[in-house]
């Protein structure tokens, strides 16, 4: 019983799991290339349709253009950000340490849909709502966390030792970032500008609120889902997951590479 | 004697409340070969640290050559490490690693190239020059470290605890390596180790340290034989220490009563009055050991307990008067016309000159 | 010494950008939140103010705590489902599964953590309508329909969407992390399975798992997708109650107030878990 029986039945298990997690995204990939508006089983046509419909759209790819400035400016923005925080807390200690970790990583664990009207109202005071550089600037405080953890990561796996060493071999503070701490850092840097631009791709609740009249890709969804069922959105969303499945990948596999590697 | 290359006046550093160097006068000379010696937390590797810039002393002076170092920036200074984790850069081969500190001295790139597999050539290498560093064995990642300190050219060498990662026969062939470049370079090296072997095999003075102070500096030999300590004395080889108070004495010897006995020892350079308590060490390896009373100025009977034997040499464990535990250590080939049963009492013996004074403290 | 005082250039640049960019787009609009929930709303014009008509208006109105008390609920419940649901899938991969075998278990649940929320939500409601893909499926097994989209059942699944992948990596991670020897250790001194689990397994994940539902709860309670789409709002939750708020009426104030009344709440649960995850267990006998 608690040998073989027991493995299949949880075997059973965690494939429904993972049915549970999977599905929504299966079944949009599948309904892209169905013909029926309602789509249903049984599956109709296999159609190209809503492919057809959404690369016509003018105003979509406007939305894809509004998107890519957005996500990888932001991932620029949130990866430096997160690289000086990380540096910052590898290598020095001071007084208000505490708070200051505590200021980089509280954004995630504030609801979006608070942050977004807090942003929304703040902003507009500062003038400087309904712009994509708004919605740059909140998903730059929202991702940033996750870059600084990233790289935090690696510099823990650092011989503490060899940013001195480059000192005592004749480099400047400055020559041993640029030769050593970077190069070092280089992978979770990649992995990091992937992993926040897949989350800024995403994101709608504060960019919804803040953008204004300039749409990102998910705003162009959250639209579309409001007015009735279209399945353009399926065809837009496998693209979108296509798009973030391929950036966290990529992040993990470099990320994950580099760490085997430097362990052998 | 010309200038020292470094000196140390008053030298103090502090962490805090813990005080991890205390007052240190030191010269180093040039060329020679200094071990600094000590148990973990003695202070060492901040020495080392304070040579390479990256702490500065809490007091006192550092002077290289003359010039005031105390707050002088590490990489404004000639003073490359040897690092106790190596500290290769991981994604560089290990040319570019020996290339590295030149780059940041803005030497040309041919011209860096060229030292640098000089330099793996001479430390024999060579064949390994675009190898990165991570699949490289323990060995040849010594080397490179070596060269990339070397190629700099430096006046002093640092080095800390270098082959504390390496396999014994290991160490052996490293420290042959070191000393054979060290003389042909004919530079400085400094070498901090917690290691009695490694120091005493390959430098030409030893400082010992303990919680901060300097407990003795001198030739290995000196140390050896004259520790000027108990920490030393205890610190350094099998020695056997014992306590008792000044009866009297002139140049040739002070006579000291112990509870094994009335002893004399070498006279010392402080003078003692009598009645003062003492302690002396005695070699393990300047007993000796016979069945008959032998005919040397200190003698004491003892009983055998055990015997421990490494390789040729044998340590006997006596014991003699009041519980005192003796260490004798001698060659096997010593010992054959002796009656070595457990239990048999033997005459141990020694000279006036085997005993040294240990000061207190 | 003076060189301790002098400003140092290097130690700034790193440490300095986060804190300006902080300040200026995170404590800023926080702060400011707070700040206008004291403001007054005139002809569709908000003017700063110090007063608290606004809070005074929400926490009077029934409806509002309705949605406080109903989001409370559904939130906490479906943190439950999800820790429950959560719960063998991760003793399996704990327990069962190779290193990696639960290292690719853990990376394929990461990866809808960084996929459109919005598109699978979609797709639920797609798969959950009266003639969608679940009803058909029942339909041939002669079971059905039913009616799933509009409801808490729908609410639930959206949420689940959110926040099963995260429970069962930190669950399986928490106990991945328990040394093995202790539960082979009551295994050993005659302990049923089912007794290893309630006696060793849980005790030792406590923190992990307090945690856990943590997010759980944090997530659900501050999403307005799920209980807009697939819940048809018939009872709005909190978030849709800003939502409509600042959408539709430019009542910024008032969904001001929800929203600082929802952090405060998050506040109290978060720290009433992190007590109880931190608790040290009472001593037995």
């Amino acid at each position: 019983m608690h040998g073989r029986g027991l493995n299949i039945i949880l075997g059973v298990y965690v494939a429904l799991i993972f049915t549970f997690v999977f599905a929504p995204i299966f079944f949009s990939l599948v309904f892209s290339f169905n013909s029926q508006r309602f789509p249903t089983i049984p599956l109709g046509e296999f159609s190209t349709e809503w492919y057809a419909k959404i690369l016509s759209d003018p105003d979509i790819w406007q939305a894809v253009r509004n998107s890519v400035i957005v996500s990888t400016t932001t991932a620029i923005l949130a990866t430096t950000l997160g690289f000086c925080t990380a540096y910052t807390d590898f290598r020095y200690n001071f007084r208000f340490k505490g708070p200051y970790l505590a200021l980089i990583l509280l954004p995630p664990t504030i609801p979006l849909i608070i942050m977004a009207l807090a942003m929304l109202a703040w902003l507009s005071r500062l003038g400087l709502s309904g712009q994509l550089w708004s919605i740059i600037m909140a998903h730059s405080v929202l991702t940033a966390p996750f870059a600084m953890a990233i790289i935090r990561l690696r510099l823990h796996q650092m011989d503490p030792d060899l940013e001195a060493a480059a000192w005592n071999l004749g480099g400047t503070e400055w020559q041993a970032m640029r030769h050593v701490i970077v190069p070092f850092c280089m992978p979770a840097i990649i992995s990091s500008l992937c992993l926040t631009a897949a989350v800024s791709f995403d994101e709608f609740a504060v960019a919804w609120f803040v953008s204004g009249l300039n749409k990102t890709v998910p705003i162009v969804i959250l639209e579309i889902v409001q007015g009735n069922i279209d399945p353009q959105v399926n065809a837009i969303g496998t693209f979108v997951f296509l798009t973030s499945i391929s950036l966290v990948v990529a992040a993990q596999v470099i990320f994950i590479s580099r760490q085997i590697k430097s362990h052998s | 004697m010309t200038e020292p290359l470094v000196t140390f006046r008053n030298v103090e550093k502090r962490f805090g409340d813990f005080v991890a160097v205390r007052n240190m006068v030191l010269d180093i000379h040039e060329g020679e070969f200094l071990a600094i010696m000590g148990s973990s937390g003695c202070g060492k590797t901040t020495t080392l640290r304070m040579l390479a810039g990256l702490e500065a002393p809490t007091a006192g002076e550092i002077r290289m050559a003359g010039r005031l170092m105390n707050d002088v920036k590490p990489h404004e200074r000639d003073t490359p490490l040897v690092w106790q984790s190596l500290a290769l850069f991981p994604f560089l081969t290990a040319r570019e690693n020996v290339e590295f500190g030149l780059k940041m001295r803005g030497v040309g790139a041919a011209e860096r190239k060229r030292r640098a597999l000089d330099w793996l050539d001479r430390m024999q290498i060579a064949d390994f020059a675009e190898r990165n560093v991570a699949t490289l064995s323990g060995g040849q990642k010594q080397r490179v470290a070596l060269a990339r300190s070397l190629v700099m050219e430096p006046k002093m060498l640092l080095l800390d605890e270098p082959l504390s990662a390496l396999d014994a026969n290991l160490v052996i062939r490293m420290q042959g390596v070191l000393t054979k470049l060290q003389k042909e370079l004919g530079i400085t090296f400094v070498y901090v180790t917690h290691s009695q072997s490694e120091a005493f095999a390959m430098a030409d003075r030893v400082v010992i340290m303990s919680q901060g102070d300097i407990a003795q500096v001198g030739s290995p030999k000196d140390i050896y034989r004259t520790p000027a300590n108990r920490f030393v004395a205890e610190f350094v080889g099998r020695n056997n220490i014992l306590s008792g108070k000044v009866l009297g004495g002139d140049a040739k010897g002070m006579q000291i009563a112990t509870p094994q006995g009335t002893f004399t020892a070498q006279t010392p350079q402080t003078p003692l009055a009598p009645g003062q308590s003492v302690s002396f060490a005695v070699s393990a390896d300047l007993l000796t050991l016979s069945e008959t009373e032998p005919d040397t100025v200190n003698k004491a009977q003892a009983t055998l307990i055990s015997e421990e034997f490494i390789g040729s040499l044998v340590t006997l464990f006596l014991e003699g008067a009041d519980g005192m535990e003796f260490k004798v250590q001698m060659q096997e080939r010593a010992l054959m016309d002796l009656d070595l049963s457990p239990g048999a009492t033997l005459w141990l013996g020694w000279d006036a000159a085997s005993a040294s004074i240990l000061s207190e403290g | 010494m003076s060189t301790k005082h002098k400003i140092d250039l290097y130690a700034l640049t790193w440490r300095l950008p986060i804190i300006l960019w902080q300040l200026i787009f995170f404590v800023g609009p926080v702060v400011f939140m707070i700040a206008i929930s004291f403001f007054v709303v005139k002809n569709y014009r908000m003017t700063e103010a110090f007063e608290f008509v606004n809070w005074q208006r929400m926490l009077t109105r029934g409806y509002f705590w309705d949605s406080y008390w109903y989001t409370l609920f559904i939130a906490s419940l479906s943190a439950a489902i999800a820790m429950m649901l959560a719960f063998p899938a991760a003793w399996a991969l704990a327990f069962r599964a190779s290193e990696n075998l639960r290292r690719g278990a853990v990376f394929l649940l990461i990866i809808p953590f960084f996929t459109s929320y919005l598109v699978r939500t979609f797709s639920w409601y797609v798969i959950l309508a009266e003639s969608g893909v679940l009803n058909a499926m029942l339909g041939y097994v002669g079971l059905g329909p039913f009616k799933m989209l509009n409801t808490h059942f729908g609410t639930v699944v959206g949420y689940l969407t959110l926040t099963l992948p995260l429970a069962v990596i930190l669950q399986t991670v928490t106990m991945a992390n328990i040394d093995k020897t202790l539960v082979e250790a009551a295994r050993n001194l005659g302990c049923k399975p089912l007794a290893t689990i309630w006696r060793v397994v849980l005790p030792l994940s406590k923190t992990g798992f307090v945690v856990t539902a943590l997010f759980c709860f944090i997530l659900a309670f501050g999403d307005f997708v799920a209980p807009f789409y697939l819940g048809g709002s018939q009872e709005p939750t909190l978030p849709i109650l800003i939502l409509d708020t600042t959408k539709s009426g430019q009542q910024w104030p008032r969904a001001a107030v929800v929203a600082i009344m929802m952090m405060l709440t998050l506040f109290a649960v978060a720290f009433t878990a992190i007590m109880l995850a931190y608790r040290k267990p009472k001593v037995a006998r």
